[in-house]
């Protein structure tokens, strides 16, 4: 290694000026009859000094060695790791490339950062342009980056079932005529502003909206209760028992509200951490036995032994999609009637929905993005009433109501679908519902099975 | 895919995908921008939508053109003759959509001279995100040159109709309860038409990947089919 004989290159010139020191002192000695106790102390001297240079300059030399030791050297003198940099750069960043400005399939990529090809859903590091962007704005941005030279911005409307909505800007990194010119687009994340927009204003349309019916109808007793009821015991307590309903309904829908607003800007954020769904189904299963034993309907329930049915997940929020659908079951199933409740493991989006009942009417509420996951599918099934075909694609609009059916003692707030249809958005799952009339329904609700490599990282 | 001996071809190959994909791009826009056009009752971006109808009208004349020159110079056979085939019959596709697009904003003109209706605005919206989501995956899957995409877009075109059978039935009970409506209601009525049928271009399309990629004309998985329009 030539590392290692620079730096041990002053220990020998130090060691050679010692000895020859010594051989001078040693001949003065011998000519000058130097008395041989200040010869042997001059020559400790002389050696003892040659040993702290030399010394000095191996430090100094490991000193330099620090700075630049073999990788380090190389590399500074490519510059900082500028590719390993814009790699590890949270935003989609892409190195563009264009020859000439009337040949659109002559742009490519050359270059894509770890958050680019993730969210273009990109399998190779080069390309042509318009595989990876096919947005008219966003490559009209780039043309002007690359054969205007100037910087320029366009939304990019990435669509997808968690609607995310990026920034691009981009910016030119030069060449001339005839040169091949480069540009850089980078993406920026702005789903969060929007969505806030967006949910703050459906938030208040709905909360005004649905909340006046119950108010309005509060008032309204107080205004009797104020009047000519004023001394009537019995209608004093009945209207009084109406308006407890009613007040204990707007606080609900309140709850839901709330939650389905909190559930929304989160979107489109994945869940981290890992749980068990089968014991979240035993959860809500004890939770709501004595309800189904009240409404005396039957709780079956098929699921597998605990630690099997892993999924990356938040907890609270995949408690309440089995209980918003457990409860719903046994809402809409008369007395002696059936709820299954059932846990299946690894299955493929498209086994995760295949039929099971005759001649029925099916439809996803919603599908994931990509289809090679292996899924856990939660299947509730109930003796009810069942659903009409037209009725199954508005199922997850909030306050949908199917008319004609009566949800028995406990009016829901109309929000439990679409909760559930969100909290299963974000974990990157599918729903679907299936029902024949006057036989039942059975919802299906699956989340990405945990693969063990997942599990290892957390 | 083995490269071909003279690097032009494979160019001029290229480039018909890319043209196609490009053209996809704008399609997808288009549709996309149809539907705010009508949602947000914006007869601005409905006019823009309208005039920007020529662009694909060119596009898909300059991939036909190229294409007819690419089998009558280089004579393309198997893979690269599919692979032609396909984009001209895509961007014929993709064409239609456009037009469907057009006559979808062309509606919104007359739509928002009328009272909107909240609810129906919604159920339009939730039909247009299916199928502006089905345009981008089967786009998706054409660029990548992914069969099972494509294969997921073609199984799942049942859904687009129960969308447009429950909104069937909701116009008509709109018209029936409120005959003021009927104007904006027919139209609503053509819009999701129209949106159906730029669903059912989508398959068209992932069936021409089908093609494409395996050469294969008919598919080989049969397709869940509900027959729901019994009113």
């Amino acid at each position: 290694m030539p590392t290692t004989s620079r730096s041990s290159l002053p220990i020998w010139t130090a060691l050679a000026s010692a000895v020859s020191a010594a051989l001078v002192l040693g001949a003065m000695t011998l000519l000058h009859r130097l008395d041989l106790e200040s010869a042997i102390a001059g020559a400790t001297l002389v050696l003892a000094a040659s040993t702290l240079i030399g010394w000095i300059g191996v430090s100094r030399e490991r000193q330099n060695e620090d700075l630049t030791s073999p990788r380090s050297a190389d590399e500074l003198s490519r510059g900082p790791p500028y590719a390993a940099m814009v790699d590890a750069l949270p935003d989609p960043v892409l190195l563009v490339t264009g020859l000439e400005p009337d040949d659109p399939t002559g742009r490519r990529y050359v270059l894509a950062n770890q958050a680019a090809r993730e969210v273009l859903n990109l399998t190779l590091e080069t390309g042509l342009l318009v595989t990876a962007i096919r947005d008219p704005d966003v490559l009209e941005a780039v043309d002007e980056a690359l054969f205007g030279q100037v910087a320029a911005t366009a939304l990019y409307d990435l669509g997808g079932t968690q609607g995310r909505v990026l920034k691009a800007f981009a910016q030119p990194l030069g060449g001339g005529d005839g040169e091949l010119r480069t540009a850089v687009l980078v993406l920026r994340d702005e789903t969060d502003i929007r969505r806030a927009e967006r949910t703050r204003a459906d938030f208040l349309a709905n909360a005004s909206h649905e909340l006046r019916t119950p108010l309005a109808s509060l008032s309204g007793f107080i205004e009797t209760l104020r009047g000519h009821a004023r001394t009537d015991d019995a209608a004093r307590e009945k209207f009084l028992g109406i308006m407890q309903t009613q007040a204990e309904r707007m606080s609900r829908l309140i709850d839901d509200l709330l939650s389905l607003s909190r559930i929304e800007l989160n979107e489109h954020i994945a869940p981290a951490g890992a749980m068990d769904l089968a014991l979240a189904v035993m959860d809500v299963l004890d939770s709501l036995g004595p309800l189904a034993r009240e409404g005396g309907v039957t709780l079956n329930s098929d699921i597998p032994a605990i630690g099997r049915a892993i999924t990356i997940g938040d907890r609270d929020q995949l408690v309440q999609v089995i209980q918003n659908l457990v409860d719903n079951a046994l809402k809409y199933t008369p007395p002696g009637g059936v709820v299954t409740v059932s846990l299946r493991l690894d299955l493929s989006a498209v086994e995760a929905v295949v039929p099971s009942m005759e001649e029925s009417a099916r439809l996803s509420l919603l599908t994931p993005d990509h289809g090679t996951t292996r899924y856990l599918v939660l299947q509730v099934t109930d003796s009810g009433p069942g659903l009409a075909r037209e009725h199954l694609p508005r199922l997850t609009e909030r306050f949908y109501r199917v008319e004609g059916q009566k949800s028995g003692a406990r009016p829901g707030t109309g929000l439990g679908l679409a909760i559930v249809k969100h909290i299963i958005n974000r974990h990157r799952g599918g729903l679907a519902v299936e029902s024949v009339e006057g036989r039942g329904a059975k919802f299906t609700a699956y989340v990405p099975m945990a693969s063990q490599a997942a599990l290892q990282v957390l | 895919m083995n490269e071909h001996i003279v690097k032009s071809y494979e160019d001029e190959l290229n480039a018909l995908t890319a043209e196609c994909a490009r053209m996809g791009g704008l399609t997808e826009a288009q549709v996309a921008d149809s539907l705010e056009a009508v949602i947000r009752r914006d007869q601005a971006l409905a006019e823009q939508v309208v005039t920007r109808d020529e662009r694909l009208d060119i596009l898909q004349a300059e991939i036909e053109r190229k294409a007819i020159r690419l089998i009558a110079l280089r004579q393309p056979m198997a893979n690269d003759l599919r692979r032609t085939v396909a984009a001209m019959k895509i961007a014929n596709n993709l064409e239609r959509c456009g037009d469907l697009a057009k006559n979808i904003a062309k509606r919104t003109m007359v739509l928002a001279e009328a009272e909107p209706i909240a609810a129906l605005t919604r159920s339009i919206e939730r039909m247009g995100r299916l199928v502006s989501g089905r345009l981008k995956d089967v786009l998706d899957a054409y660029t990548a040159s992914n069969l099972d995409r494509a294969l997921q877009v073609w199984s799942r075109d049942d859904e687009v109709d129960e969308h447009y059978n429950s909104l069937f039935r909701e116009l008509l009970t709109y018209m029936m309860g409120d005959p003021r409506t009927i104007t904006a209601c027919a139209h609503l009525l053509f819009v999701a038409k129209n949106m159906e049928r730029i669903g059912d271009h989508a398959t068209n399309i992932a069936e021409i990947i089908h093609y494409e990629i395996t050469g294969d004309e008919t598919m080989s998985v049969p397709r869940p089919k509900t027959d729901g329009l019994t009113y």
